[in-house]
C-alpha cells in the first residue's frame, strides 16, 4: 500500500503529468499515421527518455506506446489502412463498419475497449509480476538458461510463418551480441581493433536503426501512394458502447486475458494477439457469417487483446529480464541505462520503479479514452499530414536520437547499418524481432550457459537437477521437437507439392 | 534487389565459417574448460546449420532458370532507388561532415535535399526544414544537453 501511494506522488508530480500529455499526444499520431509503427514510436523516445530519471522516461514510453496501439485503429476504419501492424487483423471489418455509415461506433469500440483490454493487461501485470518475481528470486543459472531459451525459442516459434528465416535471425543477433568485452572471461571478441565496439553494439541506436531507419527506408522506396481523403466523424463514439460491452462480455474477457498471455510470451507482441483474437472472435461467435461486413464483435476482441499484450508484454520483461515484444525490448535497454537491470531483484531494491509502471499503465489506459476521442475527432488533419515530409522528418530525428545516446557519430554509423541490415532483411522475409532479441539475450544467454557448464563441469544432465530448471528444460526440448518435426513435415508437403512451396517462399 | 533464398543462405553461411575460425583464436580461461570461445562456437554452428538448411530449401525450390539476384521492383524505378540511395547518402554524409560543418546547416540542407526529391514545393520545403532543423537544435542542445555539433556556426550560437 505504501508502495502505490509513493508511486502515486511520484506519478502526481506536475512535469510527469506534463510528459504523459505530451506523450499521448506523440503516441496517437505516431500510431494514426499509417506506416509508423508502435515500436517506431518508442524507438524515436529513447533518445529524449535518456535525459530523464526512470519514473518520467517510463512514463513517456508506457504512455506513447498504449496510445499507439489505440491510435492504429482510426486510419483503419477511416482509409482502410492500420496505422500499426496491431490493428491490420480487423481493419477490412472496421472500414466495412465506416462504409455502413458506423465509423462512430467502430473508433469508439477501438477506444473504449481498448482501454478496458489495457487495464485488464495491467491488473494481471501488477498482480502476477511481483508474485513470478519471488518464484524468480530462488533461480540460479540453470533456470535463467532454459528460461532464455524458452524465449528465443518461442520468439521465433510463435511469430514467424518461416522457421528457418526465423532462426537465423535469432542467430543473426547472438552473434552481433559476441562483439566486445561483455563475455565470461572478459576478453575483447570481435572488437577488429576499434576501441568504439569494445563494448559492444550500442542496443539503441541498433534498434532505431532497424525499426525506424528500416522503416524510412522502406517508405521512402515504395511507390507514391496517395491516400484517399479519410471519413469525416462527426456523430458521438461513445454511444452504444455499453450495449456492446453488454452483448460481448465473454470475448472482452477472452480477449484480455488471451491478449495478456501473448504479450507475456516472448518475441509475440499486439499484432499477433490481435490476429489470434480475431480468429477465436469469429471461430466461437453465434453469427461467423456477418464478420467481414462491419460486425463489431471481431473489433471487440482483438481491439481489447492488442492493448492488453501491450501490458502483458513487460510481465517477463521485468520480472526475467526477457522482452515480450519488441517495445519492451527499448524498454529492456532504457532500463539498462538508468542502471536499473530488470530482473527480480527490481522488486526488492526498486519497488517504486515497479509500482510506479502499474500505476503509470493505469493512468495510460484511462487517459486512453478522452485523448482518443480527440485524436478521432482530429483524424481527418492528421492523416493529411504528407509522408514526403514526415520522412525526412523522421530520418533527421534518428540521426539526432543516436548520436544522443554516446554523443559520438559511431552510434550514427551504428544505426545505419542496422538500418541497411533491417531493411534487407526485410525484404527477403527475415524477420527482425529475433535479430532484437536475439542482440538483448546474448550476454545472458552466454553468461548463465558457461556458468552452469562450469558448475556442473560440463555435464549437460545438471541443467535438468534442480525441478524448475528441470521443467523448464523439458518445455524447451519440447518446442524445438515440436519445431523439428513442422519443419520436417513442410519439407514432405514441399516435395509431394512443389507450386505450394513457391508460395511458401514467397511469404 | 531481392537475392535468392540459396544465395542468401550461401552468405550466412560464410559468416559462420568465419564465427567458428575466428572462435578458436580466443584463448581460453584459465584454469576453466568453458570460456569466452564457448558460446561464439555455438552460435556459428547453429547459423551454419540454418544456413545450410536455407540453401537446401532454396536450391530445392528454385525453378530453371531464376535468376540467383534479381532487382526489386523499387530498385528498376529510377525515382523510388533515388529516394532510397539519397535516405542512405545524406545519413553518410551527415556522419562525415558533423564536426566541420555542425548540426544546423547540415540539417536543413538534408531535410531541404529530400524533400524536394521527393516532389515537395520548395517554400514549404524551406519552411518547414528551417522550423523542424531549430526545434531539433533547441529540444536537444538546449533542452536535453546534447552537444550538437556547431561546425561553422560555432562562434555565432547561443
Amino acid at each position: 500500500m505504501d508502495a502505490i501511494i509513493g508511486a502515486l506522488g511520484l506519478i502526481a508530480d506536475p512535469y510527469v503529468l506534463l510528459l504523459i500529455c505530451l506523450a499521448s499526444a506523440f503516441g496517437l499520431f505516431v500510431g494514426a499515421m499509417p506506416g509508423l509503427t508502435a515500436t517506431m514510436a518508442t524507438a524515436l523516445l529513447v533518445p529524449v527518455t535518456f535525459f530523464m530519471p526512470p519514473i518520467p522516461a517510463m512514463a513517456v514510453i508506457v504512455t506513447a506506446s498504449a496510445m499507439a496501439i489505440f491510435a492504429g485503429d482510426i486510419p483503419g476504419a477511416l482509409l482502410r489502412i492500420p496505422g500499426t501492424p496491431a490493428s491490420a487483423a480487423y481493419t477490412e471489418e472496421a472500414y466495412a463498419m465506416t462504409a455502413k455509415g458506423q465509423a462512430e461506433t467502430a473508433l469508439g469500440a477501438g477506444v473504449v475497449f481498448s482501454a478496458i483490454g489495457g487495464i485488464f493487461g495491467t491488473l494481471v501485470l501488477a498482480t502476477s509480476a511481483p508474485a513470478l518475481a519471488e518464484v524468480a528470486l530462488r533461480f540460479s543459472s540453470f533456470e535463467y538458461f532454459w528460461l532464455v531459451c524458452l524465449g528465443l525459442t518461442c520468439a521465433v516459434f510463435i511469430a514467424q510463418a518461416d522457421l528457418v528465416k526465423g532462426m537465423l535471425a535469432l542467430f543473426i543477433g547472438l552473434g552481433v551480441a559476441l562483439i566486445g568485452v561483455e563475455n565470461p572471461a572478459g576478453l575483447p571478441r570481435f572488437t577488429f581493433g576499434f576501441t568504439a565496439m569494445l563494448s559492444g553494439v550500442e542496443l539503441i541506436p541498433a534498434m532505431v536503426g532497424m525499426f525506424a531507419i528500416a522503416e524510412v527506408l522502406r517508405v521512402m522506396s515504395a511507390a507514391v501512394i496517395r491516400l484517399p481523403p479519410a471519413h469525416t466523424v462527426s456523430g458521438s463514439i461513445f454511444r452504444g458502447q455499453w450495449a456492446l460491452a453488454r452483448r460481448y462480455p465473454l470475448q472482452i474477457l477472452r480477449g484480455s486475458t488471451v491478449g495478456t498471455l501473448i504479450g507475456a510470451l516472448p518475441g509475440a507482441g499486439a499484432d499477433i494477439a490481435s490476429y489470434i483474437t480475431y480468429a477465436t472472435a469469429k471461430r466461437f461467435s453465434k453469427e461467423p457469417e456477418k464478420f467481414g461486413t462491419g460486425h463489431p464483435e471481431g473489433i471487440v476482441e482483438s481491439g481489447a487483446a492488442n492493448n492488453a499484450a501491450v501490458s502483458g508484454a513487460w510481465i517477463p520483461a521485468l520480472v526475467f529480464g526477457i522482452p515480450g515484444d519488441s517495445i519492451t525490448a527499448i524498454v529492456i535497454g532504457v532500463l539498462y541505462i538508468k542502471n536499473i537491470i530488470p530482473g527480480p531483484m527490481v522488486f526488492v531494491n526498486q519497488p517504486q520503479v515497479v509500482t510506479g509502471i502499474f500505476v503509470l499503465f493505469l493512468v495510460a489506459n484511462l487517459v486512453m479514452v478522452p485523448f482518443g476521442w480527440v485524436a478521432i475527432k482530429l483524424a481527418k488533419r492528421i492523416l493529411q499530414v504528407p509522408r514526403e515530409i514526415l520522412m525526412p522528418l523522421v530520418l533527421l530525428f534518428c540521426i539526432v536520437g543516436a548520436f544522443a545516446v554516446t554523443n559520438s557519430p559511431f552510434a550514427i554509423g551504428v544505426m545505419l547499418v542496422f538500418g541497411v541490415v533491417g531493411f534487407v532483411m526485410e525484404e527477403h522475409g527475415f524477420p527482425i524481432a529475433p535479430v532484437i532479441l536475439g542482440l538483448i539475450l546474448g550476454p545472458m544467454l552466454e553468461q548463465n550457459f558457461v556458468t552452469s557448464m562450469i558448475k556442473t563441469d560440463g555435464s549437460f544432465l545438471g541443467f535438468f537437477q534442480r525441478p524448475i530448471a528441470g521443467a523448464l528444460g523439458a518445455v524447451t526440448l519440447l518446442v524445438w521437437g515440436l519445431m523439428a518435426w513442422q519443419g520436417v513435415r513442410a519439407l514432405r508437403k514441399r516435395r509431394s507439392a512443389p507450386e505450394d512451396a513457391d508460395q511458401l517462399q514467397m511469404r | 534487389m531481392r537475392v535468392h533464398d540459396f544465395v542468401c543462405g550461401a552468405a550466412l553461411l560464410l559468416v559462420a565459417v568465419f564465427l567458428f575460425t575466428y572462435a578458436q583464436t580466443i584463448p581460453p580461461m584459465p584454469g576453466q574448460k568453458y570460456g569466452a570461445d564457448v558460446f561464439p562456437i555455438l552460435v556459428s554452428l547453429g547459423l551454419g546449420g540454418f544456413s545450410l538448411l536455407l540453401m537446401a530449401r532454396g536450391w530445392r525450390a528454385r525453378r530453371p532458370g531464376e535468376p540467383w539476384i534479381a532487382l526489386a521492383p523499387w530498385a528498376r524505378d529510377s525515382y523510388t532507388l533515388g529516394n532510397f540511395l539519397l535516405a542512405l547518402a545524406v545519413i553518410v554524409v551527415y556522419v562525415l561532415f558533423e564536426e566541420t560543418i555542425g548540426f544546423i546547416p547540415l540539417a536543413i540542407a538534408i531535410l531541404l535535399l529530400l524533400f524536394l526529391k521527393q516532389g515537395v514545393p520548395f517554400r514549404r520545403s524551406a519552411i518547414v526544414a528551417v522550423v523542424a532543423t531549430l526545434t531539433i537544435q533547441f529540444a536537444f542542445s538546449d533542452l536535453l544537453r546534447v552537444p550538437l555539433p556547431r561546425g561553422i556556426l560555432t562562434d555565432w550560437l547561443w
